[in-house]
């Protein structure tokens, strides 16, 4: 069988391979094999997806399509890929977003060969974070991501982007290195050494105090990178100064490995020491939901502020995975993470459409001050339709991509902690600050510098469609993802 | 006998090598001592090849032949060579060219002799050894600084390799030999075991530039020529660390040697990286990163005897060490020495600059590099060994060591104010050579561990 995972995983490096080798490449040939290279690796997700995560013999242990190859024997690291309902939707995300974000950066004119090797580079660590099955790799696809994106920011930000850079770069990494430990105590506390994700998650490797404290390491790694009150600080100084493409990716991909790390290391090698801390992480999630509404609602930039609503929609998901974790009914949990899977999706869609207008609009305005704007829904009804459908999408109105998702998250909440429901105040308060941006910006009088203002062109038209495709779809029949989603949590035993 | 020469084989020919470039130096003829030192440091690097696995002690247990000195040659002979290419090109050319060739080989052999020490008097004699030449290197230039530079060296020698005679004075008082795998003995004397690693820890700790012994590092690498910086931050260091696993391979725990090192680790790293953000020199900025270095090798000899991954972490990390830290002072030879003369560099050159962003990053010890693997080999050894809350301590320190690379890294893409004054960088033969053969080295010790490890164990 074709090794279609790894293909995929390391299609987007042979591309920057192949640029790194032509050094004296034009801008617009480097733009044009980073898309063919990104087109050609959503086909490879696409073709995972058709395989599916079904794992009839239960050979892979809960996975689909495992490859694997010894990597250094001596110590039980090994390369191993492979997919399920939760990781696979991931992965079709990434390469979406990837594709889109490479239609959009094809106007890069600074530095363009760097630009593009750095993204595809990005782009196999992304899915490599989500496809990997070794905890060492996990942590190395992890850590490469990170570099990725500190250069990403450093070169192609906005006016202060090395601090932000920086900022981002150490916070994250302090953050991750308590994974690391974590890493190190459940190799050394299992009875065989290995970095094999799946033996450690059919067999929790450490129980009592120690996995607390493996799963206190792991919170903190995954709090930093979701990003969870009071761990986001990091997160509006990166959002604002990157390019519109880093935060496409940075919101729309990196995000997740936050929460991804959450249900596949906390929630799966840790099962009992997170039930018993489960209702802590519930608070966290609850106060990360509401404190991110509240800290959009008071934003003047619009990049800011679609940066704090994700610290709202990620706090969902936490909740989500937090209820999965204290429950004892397998119905619930699988509805619950059913919730947060598809949330993710649908944030990974939505935002990411969200930060592509931001970027369009500073691409026109040179500001995203929202008060500098007015009336814009006249001047450019494309631009300013996408922007409302967008918005009223991420706010959670039925029928769109969020919908569904939180809908489920709620629901199980409701069955499991009933007073965490409160947490849907969010919804309120983002409908709210959603609705004053788009009477700001794109309502009212219109002001006379824009009058000129360009509608959207077809490359922007390019990168817009498909993701408002979408989140349509999605919201109207999510069960396509959520079958194989579902395949998946339905199955997971504690 | 005849077997015991034999197994010393790999030493005898470097010793053979000083000699023979020393004869050359004589002549005139530096030309030849260069070539006749790299030639035999090769042939004892080859020599080694076939010791491997090997598990003997030579001459009265006074010389141990074991996974530790076996990789100790495999490491630090290939590390030398690549130091004299760096030499050749600095100094290539001077009065006195031959005679670095010479000093730096007897380092080497010194190194070897540490790592491989199964007596304290062998100890001291390559404590000594490599400290004479050291002196000489450092004074090469003659200038005030250089010369003020090997003065403190030699003071702080002196009186650290004095304090670890006398604690070793101790040691043999209770065991009544030299030899250290006598030293089991000490159990029910644990205070005098302590007494002598004590002072065995301030000699080969003044080696290693271990804090709080290493005041004179910064300075002398900064007074000695570059390349001799980048030798010295190396070779004498590994030969150290290599040693004092020796050593504590047969001191009773009772000693609580563990947690001698374990503080001397937590001070190392954290004074190391704090000390190093604050440095304007390039040079300084990597020895105190150095001098942090050393404090993480402590975590793989913290390890030995109770974790099974101690030295396979130590020989891991020292290769990717040696790959990456002389890779680094390469790109210093070519770019200079202040944070000034890096700025721009990478949008200029792009190839230095991702060279120097590899070997930076791999220092901090950031996936997928050299660096990475060591350290957390170095980790998961010491978890092992029970001292996870020094792992933790190593951990924020890696954090703090980010800050400290990147203040190399943000200032090389960062656009200059006149693109008029941009650096002109001249291409030094070698060093060129010197760079790519680390980098080749950090990617590939990092990607294919498996490399080093199987043949380890």
């Amino acid at each position: 069988m074709l090794p279609i995972v790894s293909l995929t995983l390391f299609l987007p490096l042979l591309g920057a391979i192949v640029i790194m080798c032509h050094r004296n490449a034009a801008a617009e040939k480097v733009h044009k094999i980073g898309i063919i290279t990104s087109a050609l690796t959503l086909l490879g997700a696409i073709w995972m997806w058709v395989r599916g995560v079904a794992d009839p013999g239960m050979t892979g242990k809960g996975f689909a399509q495992v490859e694997q190859i010894d990597w250094m024997p001596s110590i039980g690291a090994a390369y191993r890929v492979g997919v399920d309902g939760i990781s696979l939707p991931l992965v079709l995300l990434t390469a979406l977003l990837f594709l889109l974000t490479f239609i959009y950066s094809s106007k890069v004119r600074k530095q363009p060969q760097a630009f593009v090797v750095l993204m595809l580079i990005l782009e196999t660590a992304a899915i490599g974070t989500f496809t990997a099955l070794d905890a060492i790799l996990f942590y190395v696809f992890f850590e490469v991501s990170l570099v990725s994106m500190y250069f990403m920011i450093a070169g192609w930000g906005h006016e202060d982007r090395q601090r932000a850079a920086q900022m981002f770069f150490i916070y994250t990494l302090l953050g991750s290195l308590p994974l690391l430990l974590a890493i190190l105590g459940l190799y050394l506390g299992g009875e065989t050494h290995t970095f094999d994700m799946r033996v450690w998650i059919e067999n929790p490797p450490l129980e009592g105090g120690a996995a607390m404290l493996v799963l206190i390491a792991m919170l903190f790694t995954f709090a930093v990178k979701t990003p969870v009150f009071p761990f986001h600080t990091w997160l509006p100084a990166a959002h604002v100064q990157a390019p519109a493409a880093g935060s496409v990716i940075l919101a729309g991909v990196m995000l997740k490995f936050g929460t991804y790390g959450l249900i596949r290391f906390a929630l799966q090698m840790t099962p009992e020491a997170f039930r018993e801390a489960g209702v802590v992480v519930l608070i966290f999630g609850v106060i990360a939901a509401l404190y991110g509404a509240f800290a959009a609602l008071a934003q003047t930039d619009l990049k800011r502020l679609i940066a704090y609503t994700s610290v709202n929609h990620m706090g969902y998901i936490v909740v989500g995975v937090a209820i999965a974790a204290l429950t004892l009914d397998p119905e619930i949990r699988a509805i619950a993470l059913d919730g947060s899977v598809l949330q993710m999706v649908s944030h990974g869609l939505v935002t990411g459409a969200l930060f592509f207008l931001v970027g369009m609009l500073q691409d026109r305005a040179q500001t995203r001050e929202m008060d500098q704007f007015g009336g814009l829904l006249k001047t450019v009804p494309l631009l300013g339709w996408s922007f409302v459908l967008a918005a009223f999408a991420s706010l959670g109105l039925p029928g769109l991509a969020h919908f569904p998702a939180e809908f489920q998250i709620f629901l199980a909440t409701l069955r499991e902690e009933p007073w965490a429901v409160i947490v849907i105040l969010g919804i309120v308060i983002t409908a709210g600050l959603y609705l004053k941006a788009i009477s700001q910006v794109f309502l009212g009088a219109s002001n006379e510098k824009w009058k000129t203002m360009p509608d959207l062109d077809r490359r922007e038209l390019l990168t817009l469609g498909p993701l408002l495709f979408f989140i349509i779809v999605l919201g109207v029949a999510p069960s396509w993802v959520l079958n194989m989603v579902h395949q998946t949590t339905i199955a997971l035993v504690f | 006998m005849a077997n015991d020469l034999a197994l010393m084989l790999p030493e005898i020919i470097v010793l053979l090598t000083a000699v023979a470039a020393l004869v050359a130096e004589m002549l005139r003829q530096p030309r030849i001592a260069f070539f006749v030192s790299i030639a035999g440091l090769a042939l004892a690097t080859m020599l080694t090849l076939p010791l491997l696995g090997e598990q003997a002690t030579a001459f009265s247990d006074t010389f141990r032949i074991d996974t530790l000195s076996i990789w100790a040659k495999l490491i630090l002979l290939p590390a030398t060579i690549l130091s004299l290419l760096l030499v050749r090109a600095e100094l290539g050319g001077s009065a006195r060219e031959g005679t670095a060739y010479v000093l730096i080989i007897m380092i080497t052999l010194a190194s070897l002799i540490m790592a491989g020490a199964g007596d304290t008097m062998l100890l001291v004699l390559g404590i000594l050894l490599a400290g004479l030449g050291s002196f000489a290197l450092v004074a090469y230039p003659r200038t005030d600084a250089a010369t003020e530079a090997a003065m403190k060296y030699f003071v702080f020698a002196s009186v650290t390799a004095g304090v670890m005679i006398f604690g070793l004075t101790y040691w043999f008082g209770g065991t009544g030999s030299t030899l250290l795998s006598e030293l089991v003995i000490l159990e029910k004397s644990p205070a005098l075991a302590a007494i002598g690693f004590i002072a065995v820890v301030i000699g080969l700790g003044y080696k290693a530039a271990l804090v709080p012994f290493h005041f004179w590092a910064p300075d002398a690498y900064e007074g000695a020529p570059v390349s001799i910086a980048a030798y010295l931050s190396v070779i004498p260091k590994v030969g150290a660390i290599f040693a004092l696993a020796q050593v504590v391979r047969d001191l009773p725990v009772e000693s609580a040697w563990q947690w001698i090192i374990a503080v001397v680790a937590v001070l190392s790293m954290t004074y190391g990286y704090l000390a190093a953000l604050g440095q304007q020199n390039v040079v300084r900025l990597l020895a105190y990163s150095s001098v942090a270095q050393a404090g993480y090798f402590l975590l793989g000899v913290i390890a030995v005897g109770s974790s099974p991954l101690a030295f396979e972490s130590l020989i891991v990390f020292s290769a990717a060490y040696a790959a990456m830290n002389l890779g680094a002072f390469a790109i210093i030879m070519q770019v200079g020495r202040t944070l000034e003369a890096f700025k721009n560099v990478g949008r200029q050159f792009p190839v230095i600059g991702v060279a120097m962003v590899v070997f930076l990053i791999s220092l901090a010890g950031i996936p997928p590099l050299a660096g990475f693997v060591g350290k957390f080999l170095l980790f998961g050894a010491a978890m092992e060994a029970g001292f996870t809350w020094l792992v933790v301590i190593a951990i924020i320190n890696s954090v703090l060591s980010l800050a400290v690379y990147l203040r190399i890294v943000v200032p090389m893409y960062q656009p200059s104010e006149n693109e008029a004054t941009t650096t002109d960088i001249v291409t030094i033969p070698l060093v060129r050579q010197v760079w790519f053969a680390g980098l080749l080295l950090t990617v590939f010790i990092g990607l294919a561990a498996q490399f080093l490890l199987g043949s380890i164990s």
